[in-house]
């Protein structure tokens, strides 16, 4: 029977063994009066990294998650309606002109958060990103450099194993990807051919799933679930990589525990955490809290964090919790192909062009890169429905051309502005935490960029030999609401994502991104949440922490 | 329930299986160069004849271990490919022609044996062509992407390699007043070029697989080095030089067979491993594939007969 995702399962001193179908690993526990050294609060892209560093650097660690901890093998099924289990669905109030569909694209809810269903497309911030406005004329700097960042991405991309390309045509030289490039599927050669007719590079995507064996992970099999759960452990999610790496270095994993909110004494500090878990609030004593639960449900943890001595809410003294929300416009052109394509084979996107990351000579700010697609049906069938109102039997007669079709999407950089936000509502969820309240409008500079690319994506297409092409327009990804700045009248939390207003409060997610960059999120996150863990190790070690 | 050890990258199991395959392969080498080699003595027959006979059989041997490789190996991949091409069978009929001329070498007519072997080395050399053509024909041309994955363009110099050593045999086999170290330097010529080739293409599908394990390494270094060994004896032979060149092919004979272990391990290794054997042959490390060294290095060891006997 497939679980449900309802029963905690780490507790009684052992964990699930990711690897196993219904084993178990030691885990070590802590009391909650005992006062740990540090509380995480989300176990992705951002936490999950944080709390296998800090466990590692020997500081004892409590990491709490409001999912469920899957064993990949035997919970995951082909199923693309059972698998919405991995997705955040709670009841959130969404608004703007361009109001943000919260869900698979942008969220996940499970020990390992989004990265067990996402893309795993692992492309680095070209480097004058992290300068955007002195060296490219908009957004923010961040107040990182980028070769220190560089030189996370290696480290992370060491840890997923990352399958990528021998030689990429874009940005400074890299070093090898630790895996060699999966072969292409049929859907990433229609890029590579409308690449080519184009004048422009192209190249395999690196992506986080193993082309050679890499320990109880085997290489990918090519089933093409990836994005609702990949099955076999071929995927190198935070689940099966960082987890079990915090677990080993004595770190507590606590599933099924929903952070409510952060206690903070007179003078300021965070002292702890309060959470939900087996029907009933509890508290967890700790000396540092890092927050890593994304861009919506940090900022709602924080502003409901409000204590004597941070009335606006925790880390909030200068109202800048929750502004600048960010998402990547994920529009798409899609064709019909004369050629049997099967993109569902293998990972949805096996080829990039990064080429309007890198070319300036655009009339839009930020960039965009675009890859090779591969929806599953009933994904594709609800993107044609929203987009285009087909329905009966013309969404009977597209769908029986999904073996024929190809399509190309982007992953486009939207500006940071400060309407679009996240707030608290009135109304409370289930457990009594008020709902947030997310409000997006796409600004003027956003739509040219998806104009912009397409119109570049159909000329591509129709040079691949794409008829039928039809556009569809959405986003993806969440980035900012807690971003960090160079001074506290510029950023909720410093370059070492500690926060201003709270000397033992660290954010390690993508809240903290200052500008999206024109690539997915993830490993971008996991980067500088390597990079914050190295500077809290260092803070701490140094008495400052 | 495990300890809290770190999480491992290989197996333990892995590890003593590696540990003991390198075990045995150093000792197997060791094994081989202890053997005393047969040297002329004097007052017997003609040196020269009765190295030949020796140097017959084992080109023989190694051209029947390439056909055997080359035959399974393609049929296999040219399977996995739905024989969608029909010049597809043509590669592993010729490796099955060539297997049967070389095994079969009293029951069938020379002239037979001969075309069979002449048409394997011609097939090879076609199917580089038409390997060169996939790769060709894909986005990208020759980039990294159709090397890794395109038909593979060192694979069908495995059949040219079968029939190239069964020829060698055949010529061997025939009592020639010929100078035995004028054959013998160029079947060495021949295993040089071989060995090579060969290192080649695994070279590259073992960064395919990012080398990630450490024994990976060894058919990339020792073969080389054996074809080192082996063209200094042929260029300048001396006792000395023949004895290394005849341990250092001894041992990459060994590899090569250890290696399909090795392959039967990464088998193991892929989703649902020997369980799921129908799918994992496809996509695993080849099986066949490594003995094509045993078979290279058995060619060389009859060309070191032959300089040996000329010495």
């Amino acid at each position: 029977m497939i679980s449900q995702g309802s029963e905690i399962r780490a507790k009684d001193g052992r964990a699930p063994d990711v690897f196993s179908r219904d084993g178990w690993v030691a885990m070590r526990q802590y009391r909650e009066a005992e006062e740990v050294d540090v509380a995480v609060i989300g176990t992705g892209a951002g936490g999950g990294v944080v709390a296998a560093k800090l466990a590692e650097a020997g500081l004892s660690v409590v990491a709490f998650d409001a999912g469920a901890f899957y064993r990949p093998l035997a919970d995951f099924a082909s199923d693309e309606r059972e698998q919405d289990k991995l997705y955040w669905t709670d009841d959130r109030i969404s608004g703007g002109d361009d109001a943000i569909e919260m869900g698979s694209n942008n969220s996940g809810r499970a020990i390992g958060g989004s990265t067990v269903h996402f893309q795993m497309v692992a492309l680095r911030f070209r480097p004058e990103w992290f300068q955007a406005r002195s060296r490219l004329g908009y957004g923010r700097d961040w107040p990182v450099d980028w070769r220190e960042m560089w030189r996370c991405y290696d480290e992370v991309e060491d840890a997923l194993k990352i399958a990528g390309p021998v030689t990429y045509p874009w940005g400074p030289k890299r070093g090898r990807y630790p895996y060699r490039q999966h072969e292409l599927n049929a859907s990433a050669q229609v890029l590579a051919r409308g690449a080519e007719a184009m004048g422009v590079d192209w190249s395999p995507c690196p992506i986080s799933t193993v082309s050679a064996p890499r320990g109880k992970s085997p290489p990918c099999v090519y089933r093409g679930f990836c994005k609702i759960g990949c099955s076999t452990n071929a995927k190198q999610s935070i689940l099966n990589t960082y987890i079990p790496r915090a677990l080993a270095a004595g770190a507590e994993v606590r599933d099924l525990a929903m952070v409510g909110r952060i206690e903070t004494g007179s003078d300021g500090r965070a002292t702890g955490v309060h959470y939900h878990r087996d029907g009933e609030w509890r508290f967890q004593k700790a000396r540092r809290v890092v927050v890593a639960g994304y861009s919506i449900e940090t900022p709602r943890l924080l502003l409901n964090s409000s204590s004597p001595s941070h009335p606006q809410g925790l880390a909030n003294a200068e109202g800048l919790v929750g502004t600048e929300l960010m998402v990547h416009s994920n529009h798409a052109v899609w064709g019909v192909m004369e050629d049997e394509i099967r993109w569902y084979k293998g990972p949805p996107s096996m080829a990039v062009c990064e080429h309007w990351n890198y070319d300036d000579d655009k009339d839009f700010h930020g960039g965009y890169a675009f890859m090779s697609q591969g929806p599953l049906p009933t994904d594709f069938a609800t993107s044609m429905v929203k987009n285009l109102g087909v329905f009966g039997m013309e969404l009977r007669r597209r769908m029986a051309l999904y073996n024929h079709m190809a399509g190309l999407k982007i992953v486009g950089e939207v500006m940071p502005t400060p309407a679009n936000r996240v707030e608290l509502s009135e109304e409370t969820d289930a457990l009594g935490l008020p709902l947030p309240r997310i409000t997006f409008r796409f600004g003027e500079n956003d739509r040219k960029l998806s104009d912009h690319a397409l119109r570049f994506m159909r000329t591509m297409h129709e040079a691949a030999g794409a008829r039928d092409i039809f556009e569809t327009a959405g986003s993806a990804h969440l980035m900012g609401g807690c971003r960090m700045g160079f001074s506290a009248a510029d950023g909720v939390v410093d370059g070492a994502g500690r926060a201003f207003s709270c000397p033992n409060l660290w954010i390690a997610d993508g809240s903290v991104m200052p500008t999206g960059g024109g690539v997915n999120p993830s490993i971008t996150i996991m980067a500088n949440a390597t990079r914050i863990a190295g500077h809290m190790i260092g803070a701490i070690a140094r008495g400052e922490g | 329930m495990t300890s809290f050890a770190p999480p491992r990258e290989r197996s333990p199991l892995a590890g003593a299986a590696t540990a003991l395959a390198l075990a045995g392969l150093v000792g197997a080498g060791l094994w081989a160069a202890r053997r005393p080699q047969p040297r002329p003595q004097p007052g017997s027959a003609l040196p020269v004849e009765t190295a030949r006979q020796p140097a017959a059989r084992r080109a023989r041997q190694g051209g029947m271990l390439l056909a055997a490789s080359a035959a399974i190996d393609g049929a296999t991949e040219h399977y996995r490919g739905g024989f969608h091409r029909w010049e597809m069978y043509l590669g592993p009929a010729a490796s099955i022609g060539a297997l049967a001329a070389s095994a079969m070498q009293a029951a069938m007519p020379r002239p037979l044996r001969e075309g069979l072997l002449l048409t394997a080395a011609g097939v090879g050399l076609a199917g580089h062509a038409f390997h060169a053509r996939n790769i060709l024909d894909r986005p990208g041309g020759v980039c990294w992407s159709n090397l890794f994955y395109a038909a593979p363009i060192g694979a069908p110099g495995s059949v040219a390699l079968a029939g190239l050593a069964g020829l060698a045999a055949t010529m061997l086999e025939r009592r020639e007043p010929e100078m035995p170290h004028r054959r013998g330097r160029w079947i060495a010529i021949g295993t040089v070029a071989g060995l090579l080739g060969t290192t080649a293409e695994v070279a590259l599908l073992h960064f395919r697989g990012a080398y990630h394990n450490p024994a990976m390494y060894i058919p990339v270094t020792l073969p080389p080095i054996a074809a080192l060994t082996l063209g200094a004896a042929a260029a300048r032979p001396s006792p000395t030089r023949l004895r290394l060149a005849h341990r250092m092919l001894g041992a990459t004979a060994m590899m090569g067979l250890v290696g399909t272990a090795f392959h039967a391990w990464g088998v193991h290794r892929n989703m649902g491993g020997w369980r799921n054997w129908q799918q994992n042959l496809l996509v695993a490390p080849p099986l066949p594939a490594p003995p094509g060294f045993t078979g290279v290095a058995l060619v060389g060891l009859a060309a070191i007969d032959l300089l040996e006997a000329s010495e």
